[in-house]
Formats: C-alpha cells, sequence, structure tokens
C-alpha cells in the first residue's frame, strides 16, 4: 500500500441488518486532505457506513481501496469476508478510528493505551513511542494524565486521550464515530477543538457527527445520508445554505 | 532453636495430647496439605486459560468436549471423584504391571489428578465468564487498530479478564484449601489426616479438630491477604479517581 493522492476510496457498498438493507450503495473518495463528515438522522446507516470502512462491520457486497489496493474478499456460508485477514489487519493499521464511547482499554494507563498499537502493531521501539506519546498528550492538553487509568478521567479527557491514541498511529485516514455524543456539552468544546486542530493541519478525517456548525466549518465534503442511500452532498457552504432536497431542507431545518 | 524446642516442652509438659510427636503429625500435614492444594492450583490454573480459551470458540468439536469436562467436575461431588480415581484405577487391566502403578497406587497423585481436574474445571468457568464480559467496544479498539485475534487475546481480552476473574478466583482458591480435607479419606496425612489420628489415638476430639481448624483458619487468612493485596495492585484502573 504505497503512498497515493486516495488513502481511502469505497465503492457501492451495500448492508443489510436481517430484512433491512441498510446501507444501499453507497461511494465515497477520501483525498489526501479531505474532511468528510457524513449527516443524517439516526438509523440513515452513517455510522454503519463509517464502520464498513474498516471493515468493522462487513460489507455484503463493495469495494474498498487502500491507496489504490483493493481488499480481496471470499464467499463464505456466512456470507462475505476478507479472503486475507493479514490485508485487512495491514489496512486497519493505516486508519484509525475514534469511538463514540472512547473505547480505550481499562486496564491500561493513558499512556499505555497510546504506545499499545503502535509498539505491538506497528512494531514500532517502547522508547519513541513513550516519547511520542508525551509530545501527542501535550497536544491534547492532558500532560498531566498520563498515568491516569480511563475509569479516572472524564468523558472529555478519555476522548481527548483517544485522538491522541489514534494519532500515535501516524494514520493516513482519521474515522471519526459521532466523537462527541457521548459527552456533556460543557466537554464537547475541548475535543472540537482538537479536531479543528487536526484539520487545519491538513489531516485527512471522515467523521459522523450531529454537531452542524463544526461540520459548516470544517469539512471539505458533506454527506446527507437518509435511508441508507446518499441523498445529497457537496461543499458544505452548498449543503446547509442551498439544500435541494425536501428531506435535507427538513433534517436542517431548526427544530422546537 | 535449642532454646524454642526446650521451651515448647515446658509449654506442653502437662499435656498429654499436644506432644512434640504429635505437633509433628500436624507439621507434616501442613506441609502435604499445602503442597497438593498448591500444586493442583498450579496445575488447574495453567490448564484453565486454554480452555477457557477453548471454551468460547465457535468450533463445537472444541468447545463442546470443555463444556461436557466442566459440566461432569461440577456436577459431581470431589469426594467422588476421588473415590473413583484413587479406588477406580485398580480395575484398570493390566495398570499394576506397568510404571504408573508405583505412583498411583499410593494416594498423594491420584488426589492431586482428583483436586486438578476439578480446580480446572471451576477455574474454566470462572476465565469463560471473565472472558466473555470484556467489553465489546474495547474488543472494537483492538480490531480497529490492526491487532491479529491473537495478539488480541494476549493484550487487551486476557489482562482484562485475569483482573476481573481475581475475587472469583480467590474464592476458589479458599474452596480448594477446604475441599482438601477430604484427601484424608484416602489415607493421605493432610491437615484433617493429623488431626483424625491424634483424634483416634487419644479420643479428643475437640482438641485435635480446633486445633486443626484455628491452623486451616490462618492458612485462610494468608490467601485473604495475599489476594487482597494483588487485588488493590492489579484492580487500581477499576477505582475512581483519588482512591
Amino acid at each position: 500500500m504505497a503512498e497515493t493522492p486516495i488513502p481511502l476510496e469505497v465503492r457501492n457498498i451495500t448492508k443489510r441488518f436481517g430484512d433491512t438493507d441498510v446501507l444501499k450503495g453507497l461511494s465515497l473518495e477520501a483525498r489526501k486532505g479531505d474532511v468528510i463528515t457524513l449527516i443524517g438522522a439516526s438509523g440513515s446507516g452513517k455510522s454503519t457506513f463509517l464502520r464498513c470502512m474498516n471493515l468493522l462491520e462487513q460489507p455484503d457486497a463493495g469495494e474498498l481501496f487502500v491507496h489504490g489496493e483493493a481488499i480481496r474478499f471470499k464467499e463464505t456460508k456466512h456470507g462475505r469476508e476478507p479472503a486475507d485477514w493479514n490485508q485487512v489487519v495491514r489496512m486497519r493499521a493505516r486508519l484509525s478510528m475514534v469511538f463514540q464511547n472512547f473505547n480505550l482499554w481499562a486496564h491500561m494507563t493513558l499512556l499505555e493505551n497510546i504506545i499499545e498499537a503502535p509498539v505491538h502493531v506497528l512494531g514500532k521501539p517502547k522508547k519513541e513511542a513513550i516519547e511520542q506519546a508525551h509530545s501527542l498528550l501535550e497536544r491534547v492538553g492532558l500532560t498531566e494524565r498520563a498515568n491516569a487509568y480511563p475509569a479516572q478521567m472524564s468523558g472529555g479527557q478519555q476522548q481527548r486521550g483517544a485522538i491522541a491514541r489514534a494519532l500515535a498511529m501516524d494514520p493516513d485516514v482519521m474515522l471519526f464515530d459521532e466523537p462527541t455524543s457521548a459527552l456533556d456539552p460543557e466537554l464537547v468544546g475541548d475535543v472540537l477543538r482538537v479536531m479543528r486542530g487536526l484539520a487545519d493541519e491538513g489531516r485527512t478525517m471522515i467523521l459522523v457527527t450531529h454537531e452542524m456548525a463544526f461540520a459548516r466549518d470544517v469539512s471539505s465534503e458533506v454527506i446527507y445520508l437518509h435511508q441508507g442511500v446518499i441523498e445529497e452532498s457537496g461543499p458544505p457552504k452548498a449543503v446547509f445554505d442551498n439544500p435541494r432536497s425536501e428531506r435535507l431542507k427538513q433534517f436542517l431545518a431548526p427544530k422546537h | 532453636m535449642e532454646a524454642l524446642t526446650s521451651q515448647l516442652e515446658a509449654l506442653l509438659a502437662d499435656n498429654s495430647i499436644f506432644t512434640l510427636q504429635t505437633l509433628g503429625y500436624y507439621g507434616e500435614g501442613l506441609v502435604t496439605t499445602v503442597q497438593l492444594v498448591f500444586l493442583s492450583l498450579v496445575i488447574g490454573l495453567v490448564a484453565a486459560v486454554p480452555l477457557a480459551i477453548g471454551r468460547g470458540s465457535r468450533h463445537r468439536w472444541i468447545n463442546l468436549p470443555i463444556f461436557l469436562y466442566c459440566y461432569v467436575f461440577r456436577g459431581t461431588p470431589l469426594l467422588v471423584q476421588l473415590y473413583l480415581i484413587y479406588y477406580g484405577v485398580v480395575f484398570i487391566e493390566g495398570i499394576q504391571d506397568t510404571w504408573l502403578w508405583a505412583i498411583l497406587e499410593k494416594p498423594f497423585v491420584p488426589a492431586l489428578i482428583a483436586f486438578t481436574l476439578n480446580t480446572a474445571a471451576y477455574t474454566t468457568e470462572i476465565f469463560r465468564g471473565a472472558i466473555k464480559a470484556t467489553p465489546r467496544g474495547e474488543i472494537e479498539a483492538a480490531r480497529a487498530y490492526g491487532m491479529s485475534h491473537r495478539l488480541m487475546l494476549r493484550r487487551i481480552v486476557l489482562p482484562s479478564a485475569f483482573r476481573r476473574a481475581l475475587p472469583a478466583y480467590g474464592n476458589e482458591v479458599i474452596f480448594m484449601l477446604h475441599a482438601s480435607a477430604i484427601a484424608s479419606v484416602v489415607t493421605i496425612m493432610d491437615l484433617t489426616g493429623a488431626a483424625r489420628f491424634v483424634y483416634a489415638r487419644f479420643y479428643a476430639p475437640f482438641d485435635a479438630f480446633l486445633f486443626v481448624a484455628a491452623i486451616y483458619l490462618c492458612l485462610t487468612f494468608t490467601v485473604l491477604f495475599l489476594f487482597r493485596y494483588l487485588e488493590r495492585r492489579l484492580l487500581a484502573h477499576l477505582r475512581p479517581a483519588g482512591g
């Protein structure tokens, strides 16, 4: 997987849960430096779409390319599965995900959380990983909390810690799955500030969020999903200021 | 040492039951009990880890035999298992002619086998529950960060499960210590064996068994403190800030 201008591309992803078609043929292309925001009502499939991108969910059909290299699939009696899990593991190590519920490893300190995957997945020397972790902690404003366990930190601190963990992988694309939805309102700002910093330095990011003001500010592209279909997409100005579809208009209308 | 012995002798001077000789029996019994319990726990623990992982396997031919093993050994009394192994082996055709007989003829190894099989079954279930209780999100994070199944087990699932299992496993250790008293029924001179001997010799059940109860109590508290220490160290991550 050499460096290319298109670190991640997905084509015609479909996914069913039981009898429900959750994703009905979605495509997306993340070029280097893109910040793509997925918006939509709950149940529109935006989180599932994001989770298909690193194969936490197995799409029933469709193609994935990481730096132009196609992920290979095979048909089994349980449905379609990746043909080569080593390829998936390699691909996941280049994308990193920030979860709604942080999902830090509870038995490790924050510092240990951050160096875990760089050391054991990427094979980085421990000393180097620790140095890098300290500079990342400084960046997300958690220098003091290096030796705290996740249970000892507030939600906002945990999420900023989780972003530091994601950055430690030096990822080509960062996936954010509703990173502020589980936070108290007063803690959202700190997390968004860190994310804005990442967007400003040209990180490639794909995020699912309900923070519309934030989406409008940082996105290069906004995708509105409705019932597993891309209803509308484009630059944030066009999508937010001149929505063409009725549904998007309704979705964006102030709620009382 | 000399001084201690003479002091002890003075203390026991007008006592017909607790002589240096009977205390010696208790001492040997203590060593046997600790050996028996410690060995069976260590072997059982080592066996339980792969068994617990296998118990959660998707493949029927891996998880079913383990399930049956746990079911049988948790579903029957340890005393019956001990009888079956100690008296049962005699009926295996030709076993008396093999080298195994030299080991199985004496009660220690059959008891060790019974205890090990029993504790391994319980420990497997304790670990299985702890593994199953690994938060889903932590497993997803491990997968999302490129961990292989094996690496995830080694770095995330097992370390987290062992910590969760610690309090329940502490109970299992104490249970095994107390259950080991039944080793005396197959003529092992463990702690209870020593007490039975003293009881039979002097017909003094209260003295003999109260004394041995006190020793078991001391052992139990040692185990309790050990586990409390381990929990304090290894479960630090569950305590909120300032704890």
